[in-house]
């Protein structure tokens, strides 16, 4: 018996769960660079965003050189748990901290990036994680996300909502160190930009590998595996047709009324596992007051 | 070994509640096929065991922790509810507050999950209640009432308590629904694909969806408040008038499928009782046991619901009784065996007629290839307080001796006993009513308190108690029994 070459995903929640709440800060300076009437808040709160993260890195993925970069630099094997509920800070952070903190922690995820760069194996092209082309990519799946599932999975965005939204994460593309003007600033421009990339995509044998683990990560408990099941599924019916084939991943169940219900019961039932963990509850709550604040005057 | 999450939990207090319900609603589940969800009949052995001694603290705590309303975070809308309740979330609020009979047998994670989610669930803004209550009475609660406190005293399981005075000039407590909550719970029961995989892991494939349907009929029916209420008022009709039993009435005007005004009662929680003395938790006990044994024999009925937060005392063993949620009435041929069975075992000491009595009722196979010694040895406990006259303590240790037998599902007799449907909410008494009355450390004659109350002996008053309700049931001749509600 050969040993497992991941570490397990035990503690997936609950890692991201703490990162999460100590990332929710308790008396912030100002509003942020999105404030609580922002739809970034509102997405970020949505029962849909589980399937969004899970959908982004999808994407994200079959781009070869973000790929590459993630494949020979990142300790995602090693700690996989880990990996995730740094990335889940961050975008906590970025989207409910005060302008300095988020400020900070893009520096740090700037000067990290700094150190990524290589050849890929597949291409032979080099690449470079500061590169705001890549950059651009993972930013833009990630907002494409956040409305297709929420469209799908949680409470649909409107049209002008979505464009609000797109408009909105120019700043996060900002804080990574993307140029405002490279930046979809409409879901149209959104559109347009996702297509241009798109004959760049390709599902590598790095792509699939850690897709192949976060879809079905080794670890889980039974129950949780259960649950993940369906978000997997979610997440594989949200992803372009085109995308998925690339990966080879058969097709998710046609998504019924009674399918969508059921995926929408296994991200409640996520969601309150999240919620049973320390701290998320109060963090929440600290999102709450400062919302319904916010609606007050 | 493989690290076990918080997320398991939900599969095991889905699997932990339903298995119970169903040993209890067919008993002697095949040892094979339980052993086969074994984490799942481990958890209810646990749990059940441990409940007795520790749950009527842990609903204490819950009751006080709920007093805690936030106010600053209530939902104000309709969409605040569904995001607050909905996919799911409702449904284990109310699975949770069901598997409190397993509670302390789940793992810390679990208890700590499901009082989170507990927690979570902010009460309704004053106007988002103030339309429920429109909707329903057909008026603003300003003009239904003649005084109504917006602000909530208390949370109740999908809704909130409020106070007011009614025009007429009587203080109520209004209890109000969440909006939409039982359409959402109802449809997420509907929806049974992720219960009915989650289930699987622990429980045998081939039970999955009777175990759901008990859940949802469960469910469904604690949904309804104009059940509760028409129960309520048939209880408060009932014992009308008694010197220590009081159920608070219910405004029949005032209340709907979604809103029950009741007669506002006062009173110590069960908490505080342990700082009372040992003669007023005998007396409050005394009532109790008196409450729920003339309430079967007499009135035909139980209360399903033996647990220590629906109780208010007064001193002097008076005790108001609430929530008529959960309660099953009983036709003659069913109580029949009951009777037939204690009479047996305790007055007449006729081992064979016991086991003759628990095969009519179907509680054990007639063909059990077990001796009737060793039926009635496994059977005793249940009876120990009344096989015998004199002072009895009910400790938790008995308590938790009771529930322990309940659940041995290693005992000669497991796979042999059975609890018919129709008796399934008596075992409550088992798992309830001793752990509050071993939570009380209650000691009394219970056996001349059951004579008294026994319809095939009818004895003496035995107690104080026992002389004044002897002068109550007296005033009140041919008063008529708690009747089984037309369907």
């Amino acid at each position: 018996m050969t040993a497992d070459p991941y570490a397990t995903a035990a503690g997936l929640v609950a890692r991201s769960a703490a990162a999460y709440a100590a990332s929710i800060p308790e008396d912030p300076a100002d509003e942020g660079f999105f404030g609580p009437g922002s739809v970034t808040w509102r997405l970020s709160t949505d029962l849909s965003s589980p399937v969004a993260g899970l959908r982004a890195l999808l994407m994200q993925a079959l781009h070869p050189l973000a790929m590459a970069g993630v494949d020979q630099h990142s300790d995602w094997r090693r700690d996989p748990a880990g990996r995730l509920a740094a990335t889940s800070a961050y975008l906590a952070t970025i989207s409910f901290a005060e302008r300095a903190a988020a400020e900070r922690a893009a520096a740090r995820v700037r000067r990290i990036h700094q150190r990524v760069t290589g050849v890929d194996s597949v291409t032979g092209r080099r690449y470079d994680a500061s590169d705001p082309a890549l950059l651009l990519w993972v930013h833009a799946t990630l907002v494409d996300a956040g409305i297709v599932t929420a469209g799908l999975f949680g409470t649909p965005l409107s049209a002008p909502d979505g464009d609000r939204y797109v408009a909105e994460m120019v700043s996060a593309a900002e804080l990574v160190g993307i140029p405002r003007r490279l930046v979809p600033a409409s879901r149209a421009e959104l559109t347009t930009y996702l297509a241009s990339v798109q004959p760049e995509l390709r599902g590598t044998p790095a792509a699939r590998e850690s897709m192949d683990y976060l879809l079905d990560p080794p670890g889980l408990d039974a129950d949780l595996a259960e649950i993940w099941q369906d978000v997997r599924d979610a997440a594989l019916g949200a992803l372009p047709p085109w995308a998925r084939e690339m990966y080879g991943y058969p097709a998710p169940p046609p998504l019924t009324d009674s399918r969508r219900a059921g995926i929408r019961q296994a991200l409640g039932v996520l969601d309150t596992v999240f919620l049973g963990e320390p701290g998320v509850l109060e963090a929440r709550q600290r999102i709450a007051l400062r919302a319904r604040a916010a609606r007050r005057t | 070994m493989r690290k076990v999450l918080a997320a398991v939990t939900f599969g095991a207090v889905i699997a932990a509640v339903a298995l119970l319900y169903r040993r209890l609603a067919r008993g002697g589940a095949p040892r094979l096929r339980l052993a086969r969800g074994r984490a799942a009949v481990q958890l209810a052995v646990r749990g059940g065991v441990r409940y007795a001694t520790n749950a009527p603290r842990l609903f204490a705590a819950a009751g006080e922790h709920r007093q805690q309303l936030r106010n600053d975070l209530a939902l104000e809308t309709a969409e605040d509810v569904a995001s607050t309740l909905g996919a799911m979330k409702g449904v284990l609020m109310k699975i949770g507050q069901m598997a409190s009979y397993v509670d302390d047998g789940l793992s810390p994670a679990v208890r700590r999950t499901l009082s989170r989610l507990q927690d979570s669930v902010p009460p309704m803004s004053a106007e988002l209640a103030g339309q429920v209550v429109e909707t329903e009475l057909g008026r603003p609660p300003e003009a239904a009432f003649r005084r109504w406190d917006p602000e909530p005293i208390a949370a109740a399981s999908i809704g909130q308590v409020h106070r007011a005075i009614t025009h007429d000039g009587r203080a109520v407590a209004v209890k109000v629904q969440y909006p939409g909550i039982a359409e959402m719970i109802t449809a997420d029961l509907q929806n049974v694909a992720l219960l009915r995989r989650m289930l699987r892991i622990t429980a045998p494939s081939q039970d999955v969806d009777a175990l759901l349907a008990e859940l949802r009929d469960r469910v469904v029916e604690e949904l309804d408040y104009q059940q509760e209420a028409a129960n309520q008022s048939l209880w408060a009709e009932h014992y009308q008038g008694h010197p220590f039993i009081h159920i608070p009435g219910i405004v029949t005007e005032l209340s709907t499928r979604r809103v029950v005004t009741s007669e506002l009662a006062d009173g110590a929680r069960f908490a505080e009782l342990a700082s009372w003395s040992q003669r007023e938790r005998d007396l409050a006990a005394e009532t109790i046991y008196r409450f729920t044994f003339r309430s079967l024999y007499e009135a035909h009925a139980f209360n399903g619901d033996p647990h220590p937060g629906n109780y208010l005392f007064h001193g002097g063993g008076r005790v108001t009784f609430l929530d008529f949620g959960l309660v099953k009435y009983f036709t003659m041929a069913e109580l029949r065996p009951l009777i037939d069975m204690v009479r047996h075992l305790c007055v007449d000491n006729d081992p064979a007629g016991f086991r003759a009595s628990m095969v009519a009722a179907g509680f054990l196979r007639a063909d059990a290839p077990v001796s009737t010694d060793t039926v009635v040895e496994h059977m005793a406990v249940f009876y120990d307080t009344v096989r015998r006259r004199g002072p009895r303590t009910i400790t938790g240790d008995y308590a938790s001796a009771v529930v322990r037998r309940f659940f041995d599902v290693r005992s000669p007799l497991a796979q042999y006993v059975a609890v018919p449907r129709s008796y399934v909410i008596l075992q409550r008494i088992n798992l309830g009513l001793f752990a509050v009355l071993g939570e009380l450390t209650a000691t009394a004659d219970w056996r001349a308190i059951a004579e008294e109350i026994w319809p095939f002996i009818q004895g003496p008053p035995a107690t104080p108690m026992g002389a004044a309700e002897a002068v109550w049931r007296a005033s009140r001749p041919g008063r008529p029994g708690i009747e089984r509600l037309p369907a």
